[in-house]
């Protein structure tokens, strides 16, 4: 009986290799093009956020600039070291671009051993400038103080003057965030009159859609009338409470997203989202290295070089299409979600408030204000305490707003 | 014991998975012999790196194991694994001793592993129930404890590290958390099969009432296997951690699922402490070839999970087979 099944086994084998030999025979280009792995997050794709966006990035680069890309997606911390080191060893790729802030130590370990392997990190930073190694990092502050300024304009076409923030962890990129949203609402203040007070919430994880539900339903009592997310996941929960917050009919709310277009989620309360274009972080590594313009060291990227600032229509329909793709979007066409958030952005983004944001904009990208990027919690919390008080030029290392 | 029939078994289901294996790639529209010959190109020839990998899954998977002899099902392997890690990477960071470390990350996994047996001893509560639920309370435990009092300053996101004088190192390729994790599956395997005391977690698990029978408390083999079982799993958090590596994300990716996966290596190796190392070995290769896979063919990475998935499952299948059998037999009887 045994035999008889191993006799089956080797005869399916090899029926199965024939058949596999037979669809094989690839073909391969003979011209030597400059070759490029992305080594996503833990997550891998199918994130509609974080890992796609780089993955948006790559393939652009791949159509535009020729290159080759291939992915990899580690299981889990512990993979990240050796698969870095083995790929480093392979001098197969001209360049490694690592998303995310867990390549931030693997990268720390592997680099000073392959000093001809170049690596590129996005939206983190090992701290230390190598030769083959940059760092690209994003101008938070500048994304979330025109939002700041879209939420207050939003907050006062509701009815209200609150505005709240569904933040991840006390985490400096959040520190950012935080320093630029209030500057954005504090700016609306002190251009249109109108008072906005902001409540800021830390609930401490990236990845529980419940503790977001949870804490946006708490802001949304305490009057906040519209609410940025900027913890990841667990933002996802805080679209599902203002949703709820409206068709349960306790009052009228509408939510933000951040770094993907999350328009897509519930387009009707959801209008505009603040973007974090990973996609232009990861073209721009792979074009230094096609152009030959490679240098090492830290890369920020702000308004100016289109790093961040918010979602237009075009993106919207963009990552609709991702959701469709991934069957996220149930019963709406990428056509129709343009539409409505088209339709709610004229109903609530009033043109005195565009004004204002494109003012801000302007200053912002022709250098005459910097942010301040603070170093330590105290410095954190002793710019919070000052923009309270109304002193703008405290979030600001350079310029002044009068 | 490993016999040749048994071994016969392992390799007909091997040979059978890979060709359901293949199949399934057929249909998805990929070459299985290119995808197969990069997972085995890529999962079994950097050395050191697959014994890294084998380490904490041959701790589960004996955590797993060992208690299944003496008929208890842990699934809690997982969070005996979490404290090991935890507690391990804490003493090593105040201590700097890897000694202590390793002590304390494995006993603190036996007392876990303990815990969930006199509750089911002196309770009646189902193990598994008690286990899945510690693992849940002890996964946002740590997480927490990570993100809010044990953060690296300078690297937000992880914990404190293991200072270098408590780190295990890797001689050459060959890595000493692995030579330890062979030693002590080869104690366990002489302690099941040469001991008093492995003699009477193996009556316990095929018949309590024989062992009661024989004059000794089936009971008494749950607390020991759960026991022996937590001291394993939290052994293979410390070595992680200390070994590889250094500290914890606080999202826990790498010490997340190894319990789990150390439920398959247990099945694989038929529950036998040296099968378990070949097991290990073997499921560790696919799981680091699995990811070459995707860079190589542009297949999404989850289809080298559902490979592993194929395989394991038929691998288990004699095994499961014969179980069922012989509690069929046993209703007859």
């Amino acid at each position: 009986m045994r035999k008889m099944g191993l006799v089956l086994s080797l005869v399916g084998l090899l029926l199965v290799s024939i058949a596999a030999g037979c669809i094989g025979g690839t073909t391969e280009t003979q011209e030597k093009k400059v070759k490029v792995a992305i080594l996503f997050d833990v997550g891998g794709r199918g994130d509609l956020s974080f890992n796609d966006m780089a993955y948006l990035g790559a393939e652009r680069a791949k159509k535009e600039l020729g290159v080759e890309v291939e992915y990899m997606t580690p299981k889990s911390k512990e993979d990240m070291v050796p698969l870095l080191e083995q790929l480093a060893q392979s001098k197969e790729y001209d360049l490694l671009v690592l998303v995310g802030f867990l390549w931030t130590s693997p990268l720390n370990e592997v680099a000073d051993k392959y000093p001809d392997q170049k690596f590129a990190l996005i939206d983190s930073t090992t701290g230390k400038v190598r030769q083959n190694e940059v760092d690209i990092l994003f101008r938070e502050q500048e994304v979330a103080a025109l939002m700041g300024v879209i939420a207050s304009g939003m907050a006062y076409e509701l009815g209200g003057d609150t505005i709240g923030a569904v933040a991840g962890m006390d985490i400096p990129p959040l520190w950012k965030f935080h320093i630029g949203y209030l500057f954005g609402a504090k700016y609306f203040e002190k251009k249109t009159g109108k008072p906005v007070k902001l409540l800021w919430q830390y609930t401490g994880t990236f990845g529980d859609t419940q503790v977001g539900y949870n804490t946006a339903m708490q802001l949304l009592q305490q009057g906040a009338k519209v609410l940025y997310g900027l913890a990841g996941l667990t933002h996802v929960g805080m679209f599902d409470a203002v949703r709820d917050w409206n068709e349960q009919g306790r009052g009228k709310a509408l939510a933000m997203g951040q770094d993907a277009s999350q328009e897509w989620y519930a387009p009707k309360y959801i209008p505009i989202s603040g973007a974090k274009r990973v996609d232009v972080a990861v073209y721009d590594a792979i074009k230094m290295v096609v152009d030959g313009t490679w240098k090492g060291g830290i890369i920020t990227l702000g308004l100016k070089e289109n790093g961040v600032g918010y979602w237009d229509l075009d993106g919207v329909r963009q990552f609709a299409e991702f959701a469709k793709e991934a069957g996220k979007l149930k019963d709406m066409t990428p056509d129709e979600v343009v539409q409505i958030v088209k339709e709610q952005r004229e109903k609530y983004i009033k043109p005195y408030v565009w004004d204002i944001v494109h003012e801000l904009e302007e200053k912002i990208k022709n250098g005459e204000i910097v942010f301040k990027t603070p170093k330590t919690h105290e410095e954190y919390e002793q710019i919070i305490r000052e923009l309270e008080k109304g002193n703008l030029n405290a979030a600001l290392e350079k310029g002044s707003v009068e | 014991m490993l016999n040749l029939e048994k071994l016969t078994e392992v390799l007909i289901s091997v040979v059978m998975a890979f060709i359901v294996g293949a199949v399934v790639l057929l249909l998805l529209g990929h070459h299985p012999l290119e995808v197969y010959s990069i997972l085995f190109k890529y999962g079994y020839t950097n050395i050191n790196y697959l014994l890294n990998k084998s380490t904490p899954l041959i701790m589960t998977g004996l955590a797993f194991s060992i208690p299944s002899i003496a008929g208890v099902f842990n699934i809690g392997g997982e969070s005996q694994l979490y404290v090991g890690a935890f507690l391990g990477l804490l003493v090593a960071y105040y201590t700097g001793n890897a000694i202590i470390a390793i002590i304390v990350g494995s006993l603190a996994g036996a007392l876990l592993g303990l815990f969930i047996g006199i509750l089911r001893v002196y309770r009646g509560i189902n193990e598994v129930i008690t286990a899945i639920m510690v693992n849940w309370i002890f996964y946002y435990l740590i997480a927490y404890l990570i993100a809010s009092r044990f953060y690296n300053p300078e690297v937000s996101h992880e914990s404190v590290p293991v200072p270098k004088s408590a780190r295990i190192p890797s001689i050459g390729d060959l890595s000493l958390i692995f030579i330890i994790a062979v030693a002590v599956a080869i104690a366990y395997y002489y302690l099941l099969y040469f001991t008093d005391i492995g003699y009477k977690l193996r009556v316990s698990g095929i018949s309590p009432a024989s062992a009661r029978y024989a004059g000794f408390d089936p009971n008494k083999s749950i607390l020991v296997s759960m026991f022996l079982g937590g001291m394993a799993a939290g052994l293979g958090g410390v070595l992680l951690v200390l070994g590889v590596t250094y500290s914890i994300d606080d999202t826990l990716t790498a010490i997340y699922g190894l319990g789990f996966t150390g439920i398959g290596i247990g099945l694989l190796g038929r529950n036998h402490p040296i099968g378990i190392i070949f097991s290990s070995l073997f499921l560790s290769g696919l799981l680091i070839g699995g990811q070459w896979v995707e860079l190589k063919t542009g297949a999404p990475p989850e289809l080298a999970d559902t490979l592993i998935g194929v395989i394991v499952i038929a691998l288990a299948i004699p095994y499961a087979y014969r179980m069922l059998m012989k509690r069929i037999r046993e209703g007859r009887a």
